[in-house]
C-alpha cells in the first residue's frame, strides 16, 4: 500500500514460491517436518485472520483464539456424529464463525482502542470456561476426534496448506479491493472514514468476520489433525500470542507479513526450544518490545523504504508521537 | 418538507441549539444557504463555527432545533451517510489517511461516496485524475499523505470532498497557516469549484480572504447568530464590530493612525 509497491508484489510472488516449495514436506517422510511445517501453516493462517482486524482496520483483538477453538470443536462435533469429512467440517466452521462473530463483533466493535482489546480478551477468556463446562463438547476431559485413516496422514498437512494459501490470495486480493480500502481508512481515520461515507461499524465488523472465517477454517483442520481435543489445546495462549506476534514481526495491514513472521518466528523458535526449553517464550515478550520500539509496522516496512535511515527515524517519530 | 427544496434554497438551518452540558456551543442559530452560492461563516474564537460544521456534517446531533438538506433530516441520517445526500466536509485539524498515497486518498471519497456504489475500485482510482489535476496534487500523487506540506494537506482535504461528488462542500479553516499567495491560490480553487455549480459553506478567520470570495456572510459570537448578510452588510453592522471586529479593529486603527502621525 506504500510507496513501494512493485517491492512489496515481488516480495508476495516470493511467499507464493515458498508456499510451492512447501508442497514437498510431506515428500520428506519425516513426521517431526510434517508436524512443525503443518504447525507454521495453521499459525500462519491464524496470523492471516488476526491480520484482517489487527492489521488492517487497526483493532488490536486478543480474543482471535476464540475462532480457531470454534473451528476445532466443529470438526469434534461432527466427529462425534460420524461425520468425517475435513470439506464438512471446515464448511460448518464457517458459518459457525461468521454468525458468531457477527454476534459478538456488532457489539463490541463499536468499542475503541483499548477497551475492544479487553473486551476481545474477556470474550477469549470466556470461551475457555465455556468449552470447559460444556459435556457435549467433552468438557474439560475433551474429546477424541476420529482421524481419517493413517494412510492418509499427510492428507490433513496439505488441507492446512490450502487453508493457509487461501488466507494469503484473500488477503492480497481482499488489500486491494474497495473493502481493504474501507479497512485501511478505519485504521487511519475513523471520522475521516465516516465522513467519506464509509460506515465504521459494518466495515470493522467484515474485516472481524473475514478473520474469524480464516482462524475458523485452520481449527477445523488442525481438530481432526490432532485427533484429540480439550479447552487446554484449543484456547492455548500461545495461540492468543503467536499470531500477533508473526504479525507484528512480518508487517502487520500486508499480505505476505503474517506468512513471513510465522516462518521466521516458528523456525528461531523451533532452535529455542532446543536450546532453552524453558525460557523460550521469553524470546516472544523480546521480539514483540523489539518490533514495538523499532520497527512497529514490522518487516515488511524495510521493503521499498526510500530514504534509508533518516526516513525510518522520522517515521519512527511520526508513529510515536 | 419540501420547503427546503424550494427558492433555491440547499441547506436550512432552523433553531438549531447544541450543548455540551453546560456549555451552549450553539444557541438558537437559523440560515438559509442558497443553492450554487458561497457562503461565509464566521465569528471570534469559541463561536461555534467549527460545532456548526459538525452538526451539518451529522457528527453532532443539535440538542434543539434541525438542520434540512434536500427534504431530510440531518440528523436523522447516520453520519456515514450523510456525504449521499450530497454534503461533504473538509476538517479544520487535517485528517489525511497517512499510509495511503495521496490518489488512495482521493480514491476512497469516489468508492465511497454519493456515487461510490456504482463504482469499482479501479473506477474510483480513474476519477482521481481530474480532481488531483484540479487541486494540483497530480505531481505528488504517488507519495503517501504523511510527506505532505501543509497547504498540500489541506488540498487534500479538498480533493478528498470533491471525490464525494457533493453539490455543498463544507470547507472549515482550509486557508489557515496558508500564506498570502497560498491564500489567492487557494481563493482561485474554491472559486472554480464553486463555478461547477457546487455550493460552499466557508468557514475562515482571514477576514479579507472570506469578503472577498462571499455572497452572504452569516457572523457568530458565543454561539449566537449575530448578523447576516452581504460583506458589506455586515461588517458596517454595530453587533458585528462590538463582538468580532471591535476589538481587532479598534486596535489596528488606532495602530495605524499613532504610525501615521509618528511617521
Amino acid at each position: 500500500m506504500l510507496a513501494g509497491i512493485t517491492g512489496r508484489r515481488w516480495v508476495f510472488i516470493g511467499a507464493l514460491g515458498l508456499m510451492g516449495l512447501l508442497l514437498f514436506v510431506p515428500g520428506l517422510h519425516s513426521e517431526y517436518l510434517n508436524l512443525t511445517f503443518r504447525n507454521i501453516l495453521m499459525f500462519a493462517a491464524m496470523s492471516y485472520g488476526w491480520n484482517m482486524i489487527g492489521g488492517y482496520t487497526g483493532y488490536v483483538s486478543f480474543g482471535n483464539v476464540v475462532f480457531f477453538g470454534i473451528g476445532a470443536y466443529c470438526s469434534a462435533v461432527l466427529s462425534t456424529h460420524g461425520i468425517n469429512n475435513l470439506f464438512a467440517d471446515v464448511a460448518l466452521a464457517l458459518v459457525v464463525n461468521v454468525i458468531f462473530a457477527v454476534l459478538i463483533g456488532l457489539p463490541i466493535l463499536r468499542l475503541r482502542g483499548h477497551y475492544f482489546g479487553i473486551a476481545t480478551l474477556a470474550v477469549g477468556l470466556a470461551a475457555f470456561d465455556v468449552a470447559n463446562n460444556l459435556d457435549v463438547l467433552g468438557g474439560s476431559g475433551g474429546v477424541e476426534l476420529k482421524q481419517i485413516d493413517q494412510a492418509h496422514f499427510y492428507l490433513y498437512y496439505y488441507a492446512m496448506w490450502a487453508v493457509t494459501l487461501v488466507c494469503m490470495l484473500a488477503t492480497f486480493f481482499i488489500a486491494r479491493s474497495k473493502l481493504g480500502y474501507a479497512f485501511v481508512a478505519i485504521r487511519e481515520n475513523e471520522e475521516a472514514a465516516q465522513v467519506l461515507g464509509i460506515s465504521p461499524t459494518r466495515y470493522k465488523v467484515i474485516a472481524w468476520a473475514i478473520g474469524a472465517m480464516m482462524g475458523g477454517a485452520a481449527g477445523a483442520v488442525f481438530g481432526p489433525a490432532n485427533g484429540f481435543l480439550d479447552p487446554g489445546t484449543a484456547f492455548a495462549i500461545d495461540n492468543t500470542v503467536y499470531p500477533i506476534a508473526m504479525a507484528i514481526l512480518g508487517g502487520m495491514g500486508t499480505a505476505s507479513g503474517p506468512f513471513i513472521g510465522a516462518l521466521l518466528l516458528s523456525g528461531v523458535n523451533e532452535i529455542l526450544q532446543q536450546h532453552f526449553l524453558t525460557i523460550h517464550a521469553l524470546f516472544f515478550g523480546i521480539i514483540i518490545v523489539l518490533m514495538m520500539l523499532f520497527l512497529p509496522r514490522g518487516l515488511m516496512y524495510l521493503v521499498g523504504l526510500r530514504g534509508g535511515m533518516r526516513r525510518w527515524l522520522s517515521d519512527l517519530q511520526a508513529y510515536r508521537a | 418538507m419540501s420547503v427546503a427544496s424550494e427558492n433555491g434554497v440547499s441547506l436550512r438551518i432552523e433553531h438549531v441549539g447544541m450543548r455540551f452540558g453546560g456549555l451552549r456551543a450553539l444557541d438558537d442559530v437559523s440560515f438559509d444557504v442558497e443553492r450554487g452560492t458561497i457562503l461565509g461563516l464566521i465569528g471570534p474564537n469559541g463561536s461555534g463555527k467549527t460545532t456548526m460544521m459538525n452538526v451539518v456534517s451529522g457528527v453532532y446531533k443539535p440538542t434543539s432545533g434541525r438542520v434540512m438538506y434536500g427534504g431530510k433530516r440531518i440528523a436523522d441520517v447516520p453520519t456515514h451517510e450523510v456525504c449521499h445526500l450530497g454534503i461533504a466536509r473538509t476538517f479544520q485539524v487535517v485528517k489525511p489517511f497517512a499510509s495511503l498515497t495521496v490518489r488512495e486518498n482521493v480514491a476512497v471519497g469516489a468508492m465511497y461516496g454519493r456515487l461510490g456504489a456504482k463504482r469499482s475500485a479501479r473506477d474510483a482510482f480513474a476519477r482521481t485524475n481530474e480532481l488531483l489535476e484540479l487541486v494540483a496534487l497530480a505531481r505528488v500523487a504517488d507519495r503517501p499523505a504523511s510527506d505532505l506540506t501543509i497547504p498540500d494537506r489541506k488540498r487534500l482535504e479538498v480533493a478528498k470532498a470533491l471525490a464525494l461528488d457533493p453539490d455543498l462542500i463544507l470547507l472549515d479553516e482550509v486557508m489557515a497557516g496558508l500564506n498570502a499567495s497560498e491564500v489567492d491560490e487557494a481563493l482561485d480553487l474554491l472559486r472554480s469549484i464553486n463555478a461547477r455549480g457546487v455550493t460552499l459553506i466557508v468557514v475562515e478567520h482571514l477576514m479579507k480572504a472570506i469578503m472577498s470570495i462571499s455572497r452572504r456572510i452569516v457572523v457568530l459570537a458565543e454561539g449566537k447568530k449575530i448578523a447576516e448578510g452581504t460583506p458589506q452588510e455586515v461588517t458596517s453592522s454595530p453587533a458585528v464590530i462590538e463582538a468580532y471586529l471591535g476589538a481587532r479593529f479598534a486596535k489596528r486603527q488606532e495602530t495605524d493612525r499613532a504610525r501615521r502621525e509618528g511617521g
